[in-house]
């Protein structure tokens, strides 16, 4: 098996283990996060590869997608549900601007490793910080749709 | 195609109470995330296919449709249906609405290129869409059946970003 298929395997593992480590009492939120994230993924995802920005050469369905099924419907969510749920609601305003450069930061690092050695993905017009941008914006659009979802208030649920 | 949209999104905000909003929303992304993967799988088969789409080089499904047009019909049902009724009413909700779609989807097929069947018919068409349905209703039934554990999340909640 090429080094590709061991990362994409990899990946599924690795993402299922964090799910897995989500508290239960916080599941709802994180499966919250994770479908709203799923949202903006897709779309962006197909947009970029539409465009020719990006291409993923290995990828799952090949036949059908040309974007990268495994990171943009299950290893992306499942981080963001991690953001959320561990999100650092009490601590300043600083800590919490770290907090999404952290999280963006080290994605956009593991992208661009991806990137440069190996054929799962292929910048083509396209550069790290964009990656950087994009994620933060995301994450700060997911958060703030989270906190709308679970805010308390007169709506019934049921 | 743009019809789609337009009545989509008309549909979200007539026919679900604003103060359902959030949980018409929840049963859009779930249903969405469902019908992706179910179709994503039937694509790759080559069940069926979409002759014209909106991504014709990123992606060979129709993103109208999956993206947005079901996942909404979706949402209106699960938010108008009245839990407290009978099973048998219930089932037959349950079975106009799905026959309703699967007419619709047939009738996409019969007149317009937005999409083809290869393996499919009809009848696979309406086991499908009760398919997505009921696993989408199930997984939607859970997600909002816990009432207090869903206000303890609430409370961590409360404070803005």
């Amino acid at each position: 098996m090429r080094i590709e298929w061991w990362i994409i395997l990899f990946v599924y593992v690795a993402a299922t283990g964090v799910l897995l480590f989500i508290p239960k009492n916080r599941i709802h939120l994180a499966i919250f996060a994770l479908l709203c994230k799923q949202l903006f993924t897709f779309f962006i995802g197909l947009v970029v590869v539409e465009l020719g920005l990006i291409e993923y050469p290995i990828r799952c369905f090949p036949s059908v997608n040309r974007t990268s099924f495994v990171y943009e419907y299950y290893a992306y969510p499942v981080v963001c549900a991690a953001f959320n749920v561990w999100y650092p609601n009490d601590s300043s305003p600083l800590y919490r601007f770290g907090y999404y450069v952290g999280f963006s930061s080290v994605l956009t690092l593991g992208e661009v490793i991806i990137e440069k050695y190996t054929l799962l993905l292929n910048y083509i017009h396209w550069e790290w910080y964009i990656t950087w941008v994009s994620l933060f914006i995301t994450f700060y659009i997911v958060r703030l749709l989270c906190v709308w979802f679970f805010k308390k208030g007169k709506v019934s649920y049921m | 195609m743009l019809a789609m949209w337009l009545f989509g999104t008309a549909g979200f905000i007539l026919f679900i109470p604003r103060k359902d909003w959030r949980m018409g929303f929840f049963s859009f992304l779930l249903f969405q995330a469902i019908i992706w993967l179910v179709d994503m799988i039937t694509f790759a088969l080559d069940w069926q296919h979409a002759p014209v789409r909106e991504f014709p080089k990123a992606t060979h499904m129709p993103l109208t449709l999956d993206y947005f047009f079901y996942p909404v019909s979706f949402a209106i049902y699960y938010v108008n249906k009245k839990s407290k009724d009978g099973l048998w009413s219930r089932f037959i909700y349950f079975f106009v609405w799905i026959s309703v779609i699967t007419l619709f989807d047939n009738v996409l097929e019969r007149y317009t290129d937005l999409i083809a069947y290869d393996k499919m018919t009809w009848y696979t068409i309406w086991l499908d869409f009760g398919f997505l349905y009921s696993v989408s209703q199930v997984c939607c039934n859970w997600y909002f059946k816990d009432r207090d554990s869903f206000q303890t999340e609430q409370r961590w909640e409360t404070h803005e970003n």
